[in-house]
């Protein structure tokens, strides 16, 4: 067998171990991949009064029925992505204040209260605090409001990549 | 934006549209978005000092003996003026000292935040980049269809004189033939 075929096996092994979310909340998360912005829908710019009046103005200005059309569905859609991408910049990920600023070893007694009588063991108050101290460690991680607006738009570039590339195209080739 | 002011924006897009010759439709889209990037630009460079202060607060709130009751909004805020010599004097005694239980200076701070945050501050890079690439795409379609106009207008002249020389020989023609 050659490293090639060993390592193809190996990505094929590890692959069928990875299943996607398993829990509730992941697999909720994951639904909602696709729906943040909407860029990944494909846009129906020919209905609309806007995109019509912009093929009349483009043609009076001397390029082929096709030409205007292309160059006005371009500007459309890249104006749709720069609307996502203003969408997205103001309004980021909110900061989970709470999780973000709570005293995790300071609320143990908190959880001790809140659990033991109900029949839960020590284990599982430490298990609590640990699940919080992680939850505060990812919080932590993603920063403040203008990080969290940074990773978020950052995300768009590959769509006003595509965007511009599309509507440049149309109108030097018009 | 908040803190904004749209008249700037506007001032701004009008000074570009100045810069084209009887401007198409086509060409004040162009110009608009151009305008848009350039402003985009401006308002990620602000992020990236931002980012920075940002990371400074989040220091200074997690460090020595404030960690019992930090509050990141309040350590920000504070510092946001103390950076910027808006700070009243409680205010700038409360950062330092809180400086000198953290044992940092500001620019240590400053070292420190940068280095935190600096997966950010890449990612901020990034979309100024962007924004540059986007510029340039703008830049040649406004050139390509300014071209475009040019020439079509240098085809209607050319094709004015040949229409007009046609009829002068057409009526050249007419008066050649014999009644």
């Amino acid at each position: 067998m050659t490293p090639n075929h060993r390592r193809n096996l190996a990505n094929q092994c590890n692959a069928l171990k990875s299943t996607g979310p398993r829990s509730v909340a992941g697999k909720w998360v994951s639904s909602q991949n696709s729906r943040k912005h909407g860029l990944n829908s494909a846009p129906d710019f020919e209905s609309s009064l806007e995109y019509r009046v912009l093929v009349e103005l483009i043609a009076e200005e001397g390029f082929s029925a096709f030409a205007s059309a292309e160059i006005a569905a371009g500007l459309l859609n890249y104006r749709r992505v720069m609307d996502a991408y203003y969408d997205t910049y103001t309004s980021p990920e909110p900061v989970g204040e709470f999780l973000r600023d709570v005293n995790v070893k300071a609320s143990i007694p908190i959880f001790r209260e809140l659990l033991i009588p109900s029949g839960s063991e020590p284990q599982d108050v430490r298990d609590m605090a640990a699940f919080f101290a992680s939850m505060q460690r990812q919080e932590w991680r993603k920063g403040g409001p203008v990080s969290r607006r940074s990773a978020d738009t950052h995300k768009l570039i590959r769509y006003q990549r595509n965007g511009i590339a599309r509507l440049s195209r149309a109108v030097r080739q018009g | 934006m908040p803190n904004e002011s749209e008249a700037e924006f506007q001032l701004g897009l009008q000074s570009l549209l100045s810069e084209l010759n009887n401007p198409s439709p086509l060409a004040v889209a162009l110009v608009s978005q151009l305008n848009e990037s350039l402003w985009w630009i401006k308002r990620h460079t602000v992020d990236k000092e931002l980012l920075l202060h940002e990371a400074m607060a989040r220091l200074l709130s997690k460090a020595g003996s404030y960690t019992e009751t930090y509050d990141n909004r309040k350590v920000s805020e504070a510092l946001e003026r103390y950076l910027d010599g808006r700070a009243d004097k409680d205010e700038a005694e409360w950062i330092d000292e809180v400086l000198a239980e953290s044992k940092l200076t500001l620019s240590d701070l400053r070292v420190r935040a940068f280095k935190d945050a600096s997966k950010h501050i890449k990612m901020v890079d990034d979309l100024i980049h962007r924004q540059h690439q986007t510029m340039r795409h703008l830049q040649r379609s406004i050139d390509s269809i300014d071209y475009k106009s040019r020439l079509i207008k240098r085809m209607d002249l050319e094709l004015a004189a040949l229409e007009s020389k046609q009829s002068v020989k057409g009526v050249l023609s007419l008066d050649a033939k014999p009644s």
